[in-house]
């Protein structure tokens, strides 16, 4: 395969277009994708691009052919890959709760949009709980919330890594925002910062070197008996919870005795870190926390966060859907009152975190 | 009848928005009658459409729909403003922020007549950090694409991390290409900051054209 | 058609004024297929009972366009939400109208199932041969050679087939009381009629209609008027046949205009 980026370069462009290098820089070899906006530049950069590294592509009748044919790519041994946004979303998680079920290592971008329904085709945060949770299963998945365009270059070449290596459906989650920002970002070949990438295996159809000796394979996702899918599935909980404590990330900063923590994820902890920067520098007592995996939502190190705070303030382009696994995460650790900046489809600014903040603040005094 | 056509055209994000619109208000200084077209038919969110009337308070025509006319329609909203295939049929210059997209020229089909126009200039808005367009070889396989083309533009930038050595950079491979396809460079567009340290010239002896910033990165 | 004052343009009462200039693009078919549409119910009295559905895409600029209830569904989703409606009260006239992608892409198979059960709906499918609304990506009935944004380098038919061929596959399978046919936007007046039959067959309770208009978009296509013309008469024209594929009471077989 050619080396997609020769050398590292620092570039200019839009979060999509970040998609489509950094999926042929983690050796993606087959996107399967729907018109969606606001993702839909993915495809016109993967479709220019894909031929030149003889990489594949396919627009299929919709969303959930796009899943399901990611599936059969990615079992048939190749690198496999998927984007979508809302409604398509929604469709997807009949995929995702195949891929779950049967620990096929399925990598998607998913650039989200106001909900629910078709609503806007611009922005929110309000798919969170359903990349994370979405499905009729326990959510045994790994999902990146990114907030820049290198972070999606980089967590792009590690979702690859981490699919193939642990098996669950994983995620770069982003959104209309940062799909269509310009930015600069470096490319760069993962081989040259020392990155290896993880090598694939066929689940279905075997060379013709393969032959001899090999056991024919049979796979399904249905169970007749309880008792055998509760084993099957606590045994993809065990896998998920080692996987979890490797992959869990975070980024935390302040004082461990906050009189307030702000608590943001995606694109949205941009604004809420430059309002902490803000609000430190006029001398409050503040401190930031900032879960990249949503999934496995850092439990420990936001109890830890949180432990001796006064209160908390969650800001979210939804209405809870962060909050929610923030409450979740500190039930029985803390008696502070967690305090929702919820605007469902709206860009949160910087001025805005700045503004609530400083009314919770005062009410600590 | 308009007398002059200039279309901005490139690849995705490479600037021909930000260059479109300055341009447009630097003919408008020099006293000419400048209509503005938006003709950017994909991208739904980083358009000319919220600055409509800011710019038609600076004395420009500007063909766009308005972005509480378009939002609010499910998906992009990116219909053409019918008075843009009729746009020839106004006076003065006409300036087209062309969107991105495979189609190259063609889209000038738009705007009825346009391509026939005596006085017409499409220009290549070149960005050399983008990958697609960082070496000579990209660029002349990028001008592949426009037929017809006029000349090019070197926007080189980084964004916020634009440097005068950067821009100059460009403008050096910007020249080389447009050598090979015996075509001018019509310009070094450069944020006023940057256009500042430079002293009216690229490098290569190209005019540089100061840029303000008009596209929003929040854009809602 | 009703006109109110003498600088008023003239068009059908089944229209919503109010939502007049409509927002579609200079040079779309949308507006010439609604127009039919709306003359049709006017003509046979039916605004009151008529139910009205869109799907996404540049149809879905259709959700306030008529006098008449009406529902923007999920893509791909009209025929199944008008087919309940309908079943829920067979007095409603429904239609169920979509583009190329909303028809024969994610809607296909609520396409194809509701034809075989002859639900007693009509489909009005608008064929541009793109995805519009999105920004011109590959549709079904994309034109082999014809470059959109994920064919950039022209349609391989190769890899992906030849462009859907709605009504035939649809004659194929519905029953014979179904109505089925192909018009254009370019011949207005053989289109309108087989609006016409197609309402006229679910009013007289016989079973399915469906008709494809070939529909221009210049946006898209990137053409000039002349050049919009052409493309639907001469090229179109070469893989999608015009003519009636189904009538009711007839064997199958299609007749060119």
């Amino acid at each position: 395969m050619t080396n997609v980026i020769e050398a590292e370069q620092r570039s200019f462009m839009t979060g999509n277009e970040v998609v489509a290098w950094a999926a042929l820089a983690a050796g993606a070899e087959f996107m399967y994708g729907y018109p969606i906006t606001p993702q839909n530049e993915i495809m016109h950069y993967w479709t220019r691009l894909a031929p030149k590294f003889k990489r594949g592509f396919l627009q299929t009748e919709d969303e959930l052919s796009a899943g399901f044919a990611t599936l059969g790519g990615v079992m048939a041994g190749r690198k496999s890959f998927c984007a979508t946004a809302g409604p398509g979303n929604v469709l997807m998680q009949e995929p995702i709760s195949m891929a779950e079920m049967m620990r096929i290592p399925a990598v998607w971008f998913i650039q989200q949009r106001g909900g629910p329904s078709t609503a806007t085709v611009i922005y929110s945060q309000q798919e969170t709980r359903l990349t994370c949770l979405g499905g009729n299963g326990e959510g045994n998945r790994l999902v990146y919330s990114t907030a820049s365009h290198q972070e999606v270059f980089d967590y792009a070449i590690k979702a690859f890594n981490n699919a193939w290596n642990y098996r669950f459906p994983t995620f770069v989650l982003g959104d209309g925002y940062q799909a269509k920002m310009r930015e600069a970002v470096t490319l760069y070949d993962p081989a040259q910062r020392g990155i290896e990438l993880h090598g694939t295996s066929r689940m279905l159809g075997r060379s013709s070197k393969q032959l001899d000796g090999q056991q024919v394979r049979h796979y399904r996702n249905t169970f007749n008996i309880e008792e055998e899918l509760y084993e099957t599935l606590m045994q993809h909980i065990a896998d998920w919870d080692h996987m979890a404590e490797e992959v869990v990330e975070w980024a935390w900063e302040g004082d461990e005795e906050p009189d307030l923590l702000l608590v943001a994820h995606g694109v949205v902890s941009r604004a809420v870190y430059a309002a902490y920067e803000h609000l430190k520098s006029a001398g409050y007592n503040v401190a930031y926390f900032r879960p990249i995996t949503l999934r496995p939502f850092p439990v420990a190190a936001l109890q830890r966060a949180a432990g001796r705070c006064r209160q908390l303030l969650v800001a979210e382009s939804a209405y809870g859907q962060l909050l929610s696994l923030v409450r979740d995460s500190l039930y029985g650790k803390t008696c502070a009152p967690i305090e929702g900046l919820l605007r469902p489809g709206l860009g949160i600014t910087e001025e805005l975190v700045v503004e609530w903040a400083q009314r919770l603040l005062a009410r600590v005094g | 009848m308009v007398e002059r056509v200039e279309a901005f055209v490139g690849e995705y994000a490479a600037g021909k928005s930000e260059v479109a619109v300055n341009r447009a208000l630097a003919l408008r200084q020099q006293g000419k009658q400048v209509t503005l077209v938006d003709l950017d038919l994909v991208e739904p969110t980083f358009t000319l459409r919220p600055l409509k009337h800011q710019l038609e308070g600076q004395g420009l025509n500007v063909i766009a729909w308005e972005t509480a006319q378009t939002f609010g329609l499910g998906e992009a909203g990116m219909q053409l403003h019918p008075q843009a295939r009729s746009a020839m049929l106004r006076t003065g210059h006409l300036v087209c922020d062309v969107g991105y997209g495979v189609f190259g020229s063609e889209v000038l089909n738009l705007v009825e007549g346009a391509l026939a126009c005596p006085h017409l200039g499409v220009y290549l808005v070149v960005n050399t950090t983008r990958p697609m367009t960082s070496s000579v070889d990209l660029i002349l396989e990028e001008a592949k694409l426009f037929n017809p083309l006029h000349g090019l533009l070197n926007n080189t930038h980084l964004g916020a991390e634009t440097t005068v050595e950067l821009v100059q950079r460009g403008a050096q491979i910007v020249q080389v290409a447009a050598n090979e396809l015996n075509l001018p460079v019509i310009a070094t567009p450069a944020l006023a900051e940057i256009a500042q340290q430079m002293d009216g010239y690229d490098v290569c002896g190209n005019p540089v054209w100061p840029l303000r910033r008009y596209l929003q990165t929040a854009f809602w | 058609m009703e006109r109110i004052h003498d600088h008023d343009p003239a068009m059908p009462a089944s229209w919503n004024r109010a939502t007049k200039p409509h927002r579609f693009c200079p040079g779309c078919g949308h507006g010439i297929f609604l127009k039919a549409l709306g003359e049709v119910i006017d003509e046979l009295g039916i605004a009151e009972r008529t139910v009205f559905g869109c799907d996404i895409g540049c149809s879905l600029l259709a959700w306030d366009f008529l006098n008449v209830d009406s529902v923007q569904t999920h893509h791909g989703r009209t025929v199944p939400v008008v087919v309940g409606a309908k079943r829920a009260n067979p007095e409603l006239i429904v239609i169920a109208y979509m583009g190329d992608g909303g028809g024969y892409a994610i809607g296909a198979q609520h396409l194809v199932n509701s034809a075989m059960r002859n639900e007693k709906i009509t489909v009005l499918l608008a064929n541009n041969t793109v995805y519009a609304m999105t920004g011109g990506q590959m549709a079904p009935t994309t034109l082999p050679g014809q470059t959109t944004g994920t064919t950039p380098y022209g349609r391989d038919p190769d890899a992906t087939g030849q462009p859907t061929l709605g009504p035939e596959m649809v004659a194929a399978i519905t029953s014979n009381s179904a109505y089925v046919a192909r018009g254009s936007v370019s011949n207005y007046p053989r289109l309108k009629q087989y609006v016409r039959q197609a309402l006229e067959n679910q009013l007289a309770g016989r079973g399915f209609s469906f008709v494809e208009a070939l529909s221009g978009c210049p946006t898209n296509w990137h053409t000039n008027a002349k050049q919009t013309w052409s493309y639907l008469d001469d090229e179109m024209t070469k893989y999608f046949t015009l003519g009636e594929f189904k009538t009711p009471g007839q064997a199958e077989g299609g007749e060119d205009k």
